[in-house]
């Protein structure tokens, strides 16, 4: 049976599920705070915010996940900074976290921008109108409507985060696809190991993808 | 080589008054078979008749199984196409020891190479597609049950590296709770394991990231075969290699089963070239380059260069 090798290796495939499962979890949420402040910064008004968004996201976006990867573990490493720890297992788990948070961050901030770019003019202009400050009308007008236009592409990026975090195994996380090249080094077993990680995988996406599935209804009956 | 020569002599002259004293007892195999050319029978060693060496002897070639990718130890040359490293070399030994004086210029003439893989080694001895395999071939006990090995010519096996100041970690035992880097995939990360179950393994892609996690003390070790910390250890010099081997692999040259006057016959010749020096004529060769240092023979601690 695809994937009985999982009880075999029960402490490496599960420990390696639920680093995946926690990677997936902060990065995401950490990619959706950084999104959305780094949006923010590109509609403000005030030109140094603006700048900085625009170096944010082309710069995280226009590199690669890995080379970022390596960056937060050994070049962040070289300049002494451990992310508050001395446990390189913790550090390591941390920058990989942060890698994620980090370069998703960017693609959330574009689609975040988009969405707050395609609501009307005219109800910023009745906002402001009624007295409601800047910031208000962000909380109460703009960003309310976007977030509901956004989920689809927001769940795009947060299931291929996901899929992502693998590449967090070339900085030492045992993760899943980790937790298969210990099982493959071990027994040989290459077409059941991977295998097994593949359905592992789809245990954690499937249920993203319909979760997402169910946002989006439910946010087009409030719409 | 000098004592292979004298040897070859000697044995030439014993078997030459043998046969004189006795009439001949048939131990004393016909002159060389014909090679075209006309040879003295006496530059040839002469062999039992039975002895799996007296028929590579008359066919003329050893065949030998080596790798053709494997640095230091079995390459066949892109340019010159021909093999070279401290298997072959070894091998070389052979012809000379089988087919005497005239195998000294050029052991090449007398030397059939069979490239081998890893997983073809065994399968190319039980085919009789070789006569021996020389391809880093370590020595053990579920081998064994399928052919028989020669003695040991070259030993090495898994040790620990540190930086140079590191003054606690002096051998595998010292890794309890210590960061070890090394890379995924490998025998490496099962031996840490096996002997070391409190060492936490910190896996890496290759042996090049780990080097960095060491200088900048996110690992306290790296652990591998000794032959790839020598050159780790180059690119670092403020790196140091500790400890004794914790795993072992100890080469042999594999035989097939059955050849009881051949494998003795090999290792005498192993023996002879640890004796004469020329083990570690070959060692300097080959294998000094990437270790820096110096040894008399496969048991030999070895010395700085």
């Amino acid at each position: 049976m695809p994937g009985a090798i999982v009880v075999e290796f029960p402490e490496l495939f599960l420990t390696g599920l639920w680093l995946t499962a926690q990677l997936s979890v902060i990065g995401s949420l950490g990619a959706l705070l950084i999104g959305t402040a780094i949006a923010l910064f590109r509609i403000s008004p005030l030109p140094p915010l603006r700048w900085i968004g625009v170096a944010y996201v082309e710069f995280f976006r226009n590199t690669p996940l890995l080379v970022q990867l390596f960056f937060l573990f050994l070049g962040l490493g070289a300049l002494g900074f451990r992310f508050w720890t001395t446990d390189t297992f913790v550090a390591i788990f941390r920058a990989a976290a942060a890698g994620m948070a980090l370069y998703h961050g960017a693609y959330v901030a574009e689609v975040i921008r988009g969405g707050l770019l395609g609501i009307d003019r005219g109800q910023i202009e009745a906002a402001r109108s009624l007295g409601l400050s800047y910031a208000q009308t962000l909380r109460y007008v703009q960003l309310p409507q976007t977030f509901r236009s956004v989920v689809p592409p927001l769940g795009n990026i947060g299931i291929a985060l996901i899929k992502n975090t693998s590449l967090a195994s070339t900085i030492g996380v045992a993760e899943l696809l980790q937790a298969a090249e210990i099982v493959e080094s071990r027994t040989f077993r290459t077409e059941e190991a991977f295998g097994a990680v593949v359905l592992l995988y789809l245990v954690l996406t499937i249920p993203a993808s319909l979760g997402v599935n169910w946002l989006e209804k439910r946010m087009l009956i409030a719409r | 080589m000098r004592s292979s020569f004298v040897r070859v002599t000697a044995l030439t002259a014993a078997a030459a008054i043998l046969a004189a004293a006795c009439g001949g007892t048939g131990s004393a195999p016909s002159p060389a078979p014909a090679t075209g050319q006309p040879t003295p029978a006496a530059t040839k060693p002469q062999f039992e008749l039975a002895s799996y060496q007296y028929s590579i002897q008359t066919k003329g070639k050893l065949r030998v199984g080596t790798r053709e990718d494997n640095v230091p130890f079995g390459l066949k040359n892109p340019a010159t196409s021909k093999f070279e490293g401290f298997d072959v070399d070894i091998v070389r030994e052979f012809a000379i020891a089988i087919f005497g004086n005239e195998a000294k210029a050029d052991p090449d003439k007398f030397i059939e190479y069979v490239p081998v893989v890893s997983a073809t080694r065994i399968p190319t001895l039980k085919d009789n597609k070789a006569d021996v395999i020389a391809a880093t071939f370590t020595i053990n006990d579920e081998r064994l049950k399928e052919i028989d090995f020669s003695t040991v010519y070259f030993r090495t096996g898994q040790k620990v590296m540190v930086k140079k100041d590191n003054a606690t970690i002096k051998s595998v035992a010292d890794l309890k709770d210590k960061t070890v880097c090394t890379a995924k995939g490998s025998t490496s990360e099962k031996n840490i394991a096996a002997k070391n179950k409190d060492a936490k393994l910190l896996l890496l892609d290759s042996y090049a990231p780990c080097l960095i996690a060491l200088q900048q003390g996110q690992a306290d070790a790296i652990s591998t075969d000794e032959t790839i910390l020598f050159g780790l250890v180059k690119q670092d010099p403020n790196t140091k290699i500790v400890g004794d081997y914790f795993s072992d692999e100890p080469y042999g040259i594999g035989v097939n089963k059955g050849r009881t006057v051949f494998v003795p016959f090999l290792n005498k010749v192993i023996a002879d070239m640890i004796a004469s020096g020329r083990w570690a004529e070959i060692y300097k060769k080959h294998i000094t380059p990437v270790s820096g240092d110096l040894k008399d023979g496969p048991h030999d601690k070895g010395r700085s260069n």
